[in-house]
């Protein structure tokens, strides 16, 4: 099949627009092209196949008044890049990490000015262009992003912090690529944080790739609250060459539905992911989380660790996946998930999933659902707190150790003042 | 000054009648002390006073100064005056015992106008050691791993730092050694006051040596069947519950009896 005109001349009025290069567009197209072979991918009891997910095709340069983020109350951090929809709005102290070779950049200055590496690692390691259907759809309609390299033997002590923040206040998708690539001997730690400004029933599809080359070291964290009329596609993929680590702290603290796609592919010996996710989901809105670790190198180690919160009727699905490759010999795939319900009409499911097929590993899971104690709250509630706040201290200590196992003092506090808003946003619903 | 009535109090648990017409009446600025076989339903009456939503009141009335407060949940309760040193406190994982009893005072008063954390602390650390309890307590989770005596020591603090009008102590003198005993007593007998009552639930006489009541109630089979001064204690530590309910002629069964 042919590419419709109709697509096929947008995405050429666009790139003409914004200046992009031409080999970038022809990947657009042949994207395009891939569409109708391609189906949408499945994840285990995370029904989002009929949501409004898929990318209808509106690839527009636009435009956001910066005002809009006065509405938000960014905080401050050393190094600092601020996107609103498509652009770049502030950054800060990012001299000082370019002094030492790293290419921090947005998406178009990154098509521009580092085309070689771009070509080099664009859904070229750790995800596939044609894998399926929201993938394809990603890179024909892509507009806005973050390009960040480390070169070899460059450790960045300081955190880098991005707010990336969706435009709703118009219908446009959002569609949004991050690359990180870690070289040798490398260390990185990095902040994002997911927002929405704006009401309008929209589409994001975001795809993050870290790359980790052999003896990296990268931190990546997340603090993730799209909007309630946001319908999300997200998915985190990082590929780990020889002893190389990362730390994934994800907290998923969105207000509509939204499928994670997390995953882990442990290619190099001795590599390592630690992926550690705390979700709350509130009023109707379903988030589906699917993580995955792939041991396929020896010696290497996966771990998951995901707790989550449910409250009204809303549902939260985590999936855990480890799977361990034939001579992934002395590989480690453990994992943990658990979901407390705070309402009876809430749907929680935790999944473990193991698929080992060598012998010389070892491997552990455990799951559950549960209630909130009730014991507990009223302990709480007979030294006079309140029902909701007592919820929320149970809560807390629910969150607790997964939390405690973030490696940054600063994510941890952060992502505590999330779930606290979170929290009571959500039981204004109830 | 504030009165606590409990007026033929029934209460079922699980369908099952426990109490069946509790009458008592104290002020504050009095100690009472409750004392009864096991199963009796001195815990009962307390989680019933206090609110726990597993206790079903089939009928009767708990007034706290003349209101009724039986409609009324727990955290209401609490906020109205009342407190329950529970026999089996529970464990709260992620939440330190500072930031709790901070937030509970907290609960007590306005919105904007929260205790600092300087005062608190001030506060906090001269109680803790008027109950020699080490500093490290605080910063630890509310219970959690709490040995049976520290958990005791624990609802003392909390009660001694919520300053409510009246206290139900329930066992608070099980599993304390001797130490123990005289410093949660020393924590009792520091409330006592025209502004605070306490009724105190207790197997053992000893706890009364330390806090001695103006009042002793001798509770079973679901009811108070009798009243008296520290000395009935000291009969009761003497002669068992068999005696006095032979006395009363009551047709109850005590358990450990053979059928
Ligand atoms: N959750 C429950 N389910 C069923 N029965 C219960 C429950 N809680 C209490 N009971 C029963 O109610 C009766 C009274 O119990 P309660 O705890 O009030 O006794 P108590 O006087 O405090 O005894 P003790 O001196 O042993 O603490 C007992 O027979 C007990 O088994
Ligand atoms: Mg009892």
């Amino acid at each position: 099949m042919t590419v419709e005109t109709k697509d096929y001349l947008e995405i050429k009025e666009y790139a003409q627009k914004v200046g992009e290069p031409d080999w970038f567009t022809a990947l657009r197209l042949k994207a395009l092209e891939a569409l109708p072979q391609l189906t949408l991918p499945s994840f285990e009891k995370i029904k989002y196949q009929r949501w409004p997910i898929q990318l209808k095709g509106a690839l527009k340069q636009r435009h956001s008044k910066p005002e809009l983020l006065q509405q938000l109350s960014l905080k401050d951090a050393a190094h600092l890049v601020v996107q609103l929809g498509q652009e770049t709005v502030t950054t800060k102290g990012l001299d000082l990490f370019e002094e030492q070779g790293v290419i921090i950049c947005d998406w178009q200055t990154a098509l521009r000015e580092h085309p070689t590496l771009v070509k080099k690692y664009f859904m070229k390691k750790a995800i596939k262009v044609d894998e399926d259907l929201l993938t394809a759809q990603h890179v024909a309609y892509l507009t806005s992003g973050l390009f960040v390299y480390i070169p070899k033997n460059t450790v960045l002590k300081d955190p880098l912090t991005s707010y990336f923040v969706q435009d709703a206040t118009e219908k446009q998708d959002y569609v949004h690529h991050v690359i990180i690539v870690a070289e040798e001997n490398s260390e990185f730690s990095y902040l994002e944080n997911l927002t929405t400004l704006g009401q309008t029933e929209t589409t994001a599809n975001i795809i993050v790739e870290v790359i980790a080359g052999t003896n990296s070291h990268v931190k990546f964290a997340s603090v993730d609250r799209l909007g309630r009329n946001t319908t999300t596609y997200l998915n985190r993929r990082g590929h780990l060459g020889t002893n190389a680590k990362i730390d994934w702290s994800m907290g998923m603290m969105n207000d509509g539905n939204i499928v994670g796609d997390f995953d882990s592919d442990l290619v190099g010996d001795g590599s390592h992911s630690e992926v550690k996710v705390v979700a709350i989901s509130t009023g109707n809105q379903v988030q589906g989380i699917d993580t995955r670790v792939t041991n396929s190198g020896k010696h290497t180690i996966g771990h998951i660790l995901q707790h989550g919160v449910i409250l009204s009727r809303s549902t939260l699905t985590f999936n855990g996946i480890g799977h361990i490759i034939k001579g992934a010999k002395g590989a480690d795939a453990q994992q943990e998930s658990r979901v407390l319900m705070l309402s009876t009409k809430a749907k929680g499911d935790a999944n473990p999933i193991l698929l080992i097929d060598d012998n010389d590993v070892t491997a552990g899971h455990a799951a559950s659902v549960g209630r909130v104690n009730q014991e507990q709250l009223y302990y709480l509630m007979s030294r006079g707190l309140p029902k909701k706040i007592a919820e929320r201290l149970v809560i807390r200590g629910f969150l607790g150790p997964v939390l405690a196992e973030i490696p940054s003092q600063l994510i941890r506090e952060q992502l505590k003042v999330t779930i606290e808003r979170k929290l009571v946003d959500g039981q204004k619903d109830e | 000054m504030t009165t606590l009535e409990v007026k033929d109090l029934h209460v079922s648990i699980e369908g099952k009648n426990i109490l069946k017409g509790v009458n008592l009446k104290m002020k504050t600025g009095e100690i009472h002390a409750i004392m009864g076989p096991n199963g009796t339903g001195k815990s009962t009456l307390s989680e019933a006073i206090m609110g726990h939503p597993a206790y079903q009141v089939t009928q009767g009335e708990v007034l706290l100064d003349g209101v009724n407060i039986l409609d009324k949940p727990v955290d209401e309760r609490a906020r109205a005056g009342l407190f329950l040193a529970m026999q089996y406190p529970a464990e709260i994982p992620g939440v330190t015992n500072a930031e709790f009893i901070r937030g509970a005072i907290n609960a007590r008063r306005p919105e904007d106008d929260p205790m600092s954390i300087r005062a608190f602390l001030k506060e906090l650390d001269k109680t803790m050691s008027v109950l020699d309890m080490t500093e490290e307590m605080a910063e630890r989770y509310l219970n959690e791993g709490f040995s049976g005596g520290e958990k005791k020591r624990n609802e003392i603090l909390q009660m001694m730092m919520i300053k409510p009008k009246f206290a139900i102590l329930d066992e608070i003198d099980s599993g304390l050694d001797i130490d123990a005993l005289k410093v949660v007593s020393r924590g009792v007998n520091k409330m006592r006051g025209p502004e605070f009552g306490s009724l105190i639930i207790t197997h053992y006489q000893r706890l009364l040596n330390y806090i001695v009541p103006d009042v002793v109630h001798v509770m079973m089979g679901g009811r108070i069947v009798k009243q008296g001064g520290p000395e009935l204690a000291k009969r009761l530590e003497d002669e068992g519950y068999a005696g006095l309910r032979d006395e009363l002629g009551l047709d109850i069964k005590l358990v450990d009896e053979e059928a």
